[in-house]
């Protein structure tokens, strides 16, 4: 703890017991060095802390780095308890602007961070609008933001966004990506960063087309898997048991099948082939179950694996759309005596002679 | 075979025992009287009951039957007054209809001595659609002894066991090789069997039956003796009778009689002389009808082990079969399951047939119980496992096949995927249906609103404003099943309606070309008849030319076309049915 000659009474008081300190501290340096050293740090340098903001500055610095995660103003004013909110607030602010602190906020209150001194190299030459925009876009990940939304957080008029976008981009710190979504709407990102899925659509999307027959061939190959395993089991002949656990396919295994089958240009995972088997689900021609798998299993997920069966359908074509007017488009608008009439239906006519 | 009856025909037909002539007090106010008692019907359904009756029974029971239909129940001054036919003709019908069972009389609302009031209902005239069906499925399990008694009760309504007996083993020596008859205790039996299993039922005593006072209903249960009480609305089924299914003792000793043919030509005037042969058997005044719910219970029963045997395999609806018949009499009609049956009762219940062990049989019932249909499930552990067919659930997966596979067929596999999809997620957004169904954005959204055109697929608005405004609102597209299948029911409804005109435009077109070769059998069975040289019968036959002939396969292939569809589209009609009186129940 602090020594008892420190008091607060006033800061000429306080140098001149200072310097007394010192050269007792020094002396009391060898033992104390198992407790907090930076305490003695500490006090050799905070009499000179107060009168060169300069000073106050580089304690900060240091305090960052002892901190990485950030420190508070309760840490600084822990440590300099005599400084006055004013002078740190300067220092503070000065070491904003030389673009080596950065300010961040979470739930406790405002986070001082040393910045990497790599990344604000990079910055040299740009004036302060062009690197608060660049920190929304680094702060947006890998979504990318829009245009629009760089605007509202940072209160700038829209020509000189556009200006600073443009002088980013010559730059190549940050890129342009197109949206799937809406494909006029462009999403500004940093360079070297890869677009999220959302974004670019993922595996089925090749430069913002969706690729229907991909997705189709893939649905008939995983169909085709499934139905010969379930046709296999069951000529099995085995115990209806034995039958119906052989005639099921874990994700996994169709997903290996179709990667060797080396259709696919790009790499599916599986939760993409977990898709491809659910609209095989909505066709009506899949059924699914979940069983619980020891974690470790190949294929398994938080301790469950999904099983995929081929099925049949367990009704015929029902019996209205066998009939003309069960596929009739004009079905509401025929009645008898109307221009559109079951004597004079011409659906009916071909259906009767063929 | 049963179409082209007119009144008269219809009348002479057996027409017993109806008060029809009773109660003939004039009504104070002429105009339509809304029946508190009738269920809604649609237009598509009279339209519908409206051309049945007319093939059936011809026009006039037709209008009076819509009329009934349309304005609810009302007494008899009240029909004659509006349908404008005359008071013999509307008497007729109303004998015509009571003896089918399609209306019903009671005592009027205003108390025991107002007049009495006629009502009918869409349901039982609707059944008519599917008599083939009921005779087929007696003649696989009674064979031809069971087609034709069925057949019998289905064309005269209500009869006596010992009328059909005879009748029917007079049809079938007919059809018998030479100098053999048919015995009437095979019939007796073929119709015991009928009533045991419970196809075939007596008709329920008819209120005020014998009692010429007309002041005291008494022989309506709920009903008290006070002449004040109010009427008591809902008439007694059939199955509230405690001799319901009783065969009376009978004495029938006899066998078939061959129609001669030079009788050929009186067989209309036979079968009134039955009716009026004085001959009794002791069970007069206990007449039968065709038990149609049972009928009901059986098909449904056939769907579900059809359904079970495309889904797993054959042994697995074979099982379900077994589970089945022995629930059959145990279970009631609206249950939504059967009763628990133990493992044990089942294996020793199956078919000989089938030599699977007690091992297999418990590994089929485990998988019948996992599978995601939900056909069977378990009840308990005990006797190795209680086993249930749930019954409701099942009729619900097969009205939802149904809507699946009309949505298919109409629309293409890609808008099947997006409505199984909402089947399955209830509610999705656009994009969400466009991700899970992998359909392109643009595709998918010109199918969802055809889909929505057609009401298939509804839409539900939750905003997050109050004033809904549309840039923030969400819009979920969902898919209802219960409305949905009630829709597609009277599209059904409407396409048989459609079919049976169609069928009448086109006799109608070649009517000069049937009675042309109506008459030309004629003169040829007269002439075979009455030994002619086969040059004459040549001759007789060339008198249609051979377009003529290919006109009259066309039509004839046309009209086979057209009444198969209408079968067809009665399976729809049954499933659907079945699965929203389930619902009804079940609510």
């Amino acid at each position: 703890m602090l020594p008892v000659a420190w008091d607060t009474e006033g800061p000429q008081r306080v140098l001149a017991v200072g310097h007394n300190i010192s050269s007792q501290a020094n002396k009391v340096r060898a033992p104390r060095r198992q407790e907090t050293l930076e305490m003695a740090e500490v006090k050799v340098k905070k009499e000179t802390n107060l009168s060169d903001p300069a000073e106050v500055e580089n304690r900060i610095k240091e305090l960052c780095q002892q901190f990485p995660h950030g420190i508070t103003d309760q840490v600084i004013q822990n440590d300099m308890p005599h400084l006055e909110p004013q002078q740190r607030a300067m220092a503070i602010n000065k070491l904003l602007s030389l673009g080596q602190l950065d300010l961040l906020r979470n739930s406790a209150g405002l986070l001082y961070r040393l910045k990497d001194s790599q990344s604000t190299s990079k910055m040299k030459g740009s004036d302060n609008q062009e690197k608060l925009v660049y920190q929304i876009i680094e702060d947006a990940g890998n979504k990318g933001i829009w245009s629009r939304d760089i605007r509202f957080k940072s209160n700038l008029p829209l020509t000189e966004i556009n200006k600073i976008l443009k002088n980013l981009e010559s730059k190549k710190l940050i890129k342009a990506v197109k949206s799937v979504a809406a494909s006029k709407k462009k999403v500004y990102m940093l360079y070297n960063l890869q677009p999220d899925r959302s974004v670019t659509g993922g595996a089925w999307y090749s430069d913002q087309d969706f690729e229907s027959e991909f997705v189709e061939v893939l649905n008939q190959q995983c169909f085709k898997f499934l139905q010969s395993k379930a046709e296999a089991a069951r000529d099995s002949k085995q115990s209806p048991m034995v039958q119906r656990n052989s005639s099921f396919a874990t994700s996994h295994e169709v997903w290996k099948y179709i990667c060797e089958l080396g259709i696919s240009k790009v790499d599916l995972s599986m939760d993409d082939i977990e898709t491809i088997l659910n609209t095989l689900i909505y066709d009506g021609k899949v059924e699914m179950t979940v069983i619980a798998a020891k974690e470790g299993t190949v294929g398994s997920v938080d301790g469950q694996m999904k099983l995929y069966r081929g099925v049949n359908a367990i009704i015929q074509p029902t019996g209205l759309v066998k009939t003309p007017c069960g596929l009739c488009p004009v079905f509401d608008d025929c009645h008898e005596g109307g221009e559109i009439s079951p004597s004079t239906c011409i659906y009916m006519s071909e259906w009767l002679d063929f | 075979m049963m179409k082209q009856m007119d009144v008269l025909d219809g009348l002479e037909k057996g027409v017993k025992d109806v008060n029809g002539g009773r109660n003939l007090g004039v009504s104070k106010d002429g105009g339509t009287i809304e029946c508190e008692r009738c269920t809604e019907m649609t237009a598509q359904e009279v339209r519908l009951c409206g051309l049945l009756l007319r093939e059936h029974f011809g026009e006039v029971v037709e209008k009076v039957g819509t009329h009934l239909l349309k304005s609810g129940a009302q007494n008899l001054r009240t029909i004659i007054h509006e349908t404008g036919l005359s008071v013999d003709l509307v008497k007729k019908s109303l004998c015509v209809l009571v003896q089918h069972g399609a209306a019903t009389f009671s005592s009027g609302r205003k108390g025991p001595g107002s007049p009495t009031e006629y009502h009918t209902s869409c349901d039982r005239i609707l059944r008519i659609l599917r008599y083939p069906r009921y005779i087929y499925t007696a003649k696989t399990l009674y064979g031809d002894t069971g087609e034709l008694i069925i057949e019998e009760l289905l064309q005269r309504g209500h009869t006596t066991m010992s009328s059909t007996v005879k009748t029917v083993a007079d049809r079938l020596t007919q059809n018998m090789a030479e100098g053999r008859t048919m015995d009437y205790n095979e019939v007796s039996s073929t119709f015991s069997k009928l009533v045991e299993t419970h196809f075939l039922q007596r008709c329920p005593p008819l209120p005020g039956v014998g009692n010429k006072d007309s002041s005291a209903p008494s022989e309506t249960p709920a009903t008290p003796g006070t002449p004040a009480a109010p009427v008591n609305t809902a008439p007694p089924t059939p199955e509230s009778f405690p001799e319901c299914y009783k065969v009376p003792s009978v004495t029938l000793i006899g066998r078939g009689k061959r129609q001669l043919a030079s009788e050929d030509g009186e067989e209309q005037r036979s079968a009134k002389r039955a009716k009026m042969d004085p001959e009794t058997h002791g069970d007069e005044g206990i007449y039968w009808q065709v038990n149609f719910e049972r009928f009901h219970l059986h098909f449904r029963d056939q769907t579900i082990i059809s359904a079970v045997a495309n889904k797993l395999d054959q042994t697995s609806s074979e099982i379900v079969r077994t589970m089945l018949r022995m629930s059959e009499v145990t279970t009631s009609p609206m249950a939504t399951c059967t009763k628990p049956l133990s493992a044990n009762e089942i294996f020793r219940s199956l078919p000989p047939s089938y030599n699977i062990l007690r091992p297999i049989l418990d590994q089929y019932l485990t998988l019948l119980v996992d599978d995601p249909m939900e056909f069977v499930g378990k009840a308990g552990e005990s006797g190795g496992g209680m086993f249930v067919v749930n019954l409701h659930r099942a009729l619900a997966n097969l009205a939802r096949a149904t809507l699946e596979s009309v949505v298919q067929e109409r629309f293409g596999s890609r808008s099947a995927r997006i409505f199984r999809l909402l089947l399955r997620k209830r509610h999705l957004e656009q994009k969400q249906v466009e991700d899970f169904a992998m359909i392109p954005a643009k595709e998918a959204k010109d199918m969802l609103y055809t889909l929505l055109s057609q009401n298939l697929v509804q839409l539900q608005e939750i905003p997050k404003t109050p004033d809904y405004a549309p840039s923030r609102t969400f819009y979920l597209y969902t898919v209802n099943q219960l409305p949905t299948a009630r829709m597609l029911l009277q599209n059904c409804y409407k396409t048989v309606a459609n079919l049976i005109e169609r069928r009448l435009f086109e006799t109608k077109e070649s009517k000069r070309l049937l009675e042309k070769s109506q008459r030309i059998e004629a003169i040829l069975a007269s002439l075979q008849a009455s030994g002619a040289e086969p040059e004459q019968l040549t001759e007789v036959e060339e008198m249609i030319t051979a377009p003529e002939k290919q006109q009259l396969d066309t039509l004839r292939l046309h009209i086979n076309k057209l009444d198969s569809a209408e079968n067809q589209v009665d399976e729809t009609i049954f499933l659907l049915e079945s699965y929203i009186n389930s619902t009804n129940a079940s609510s």
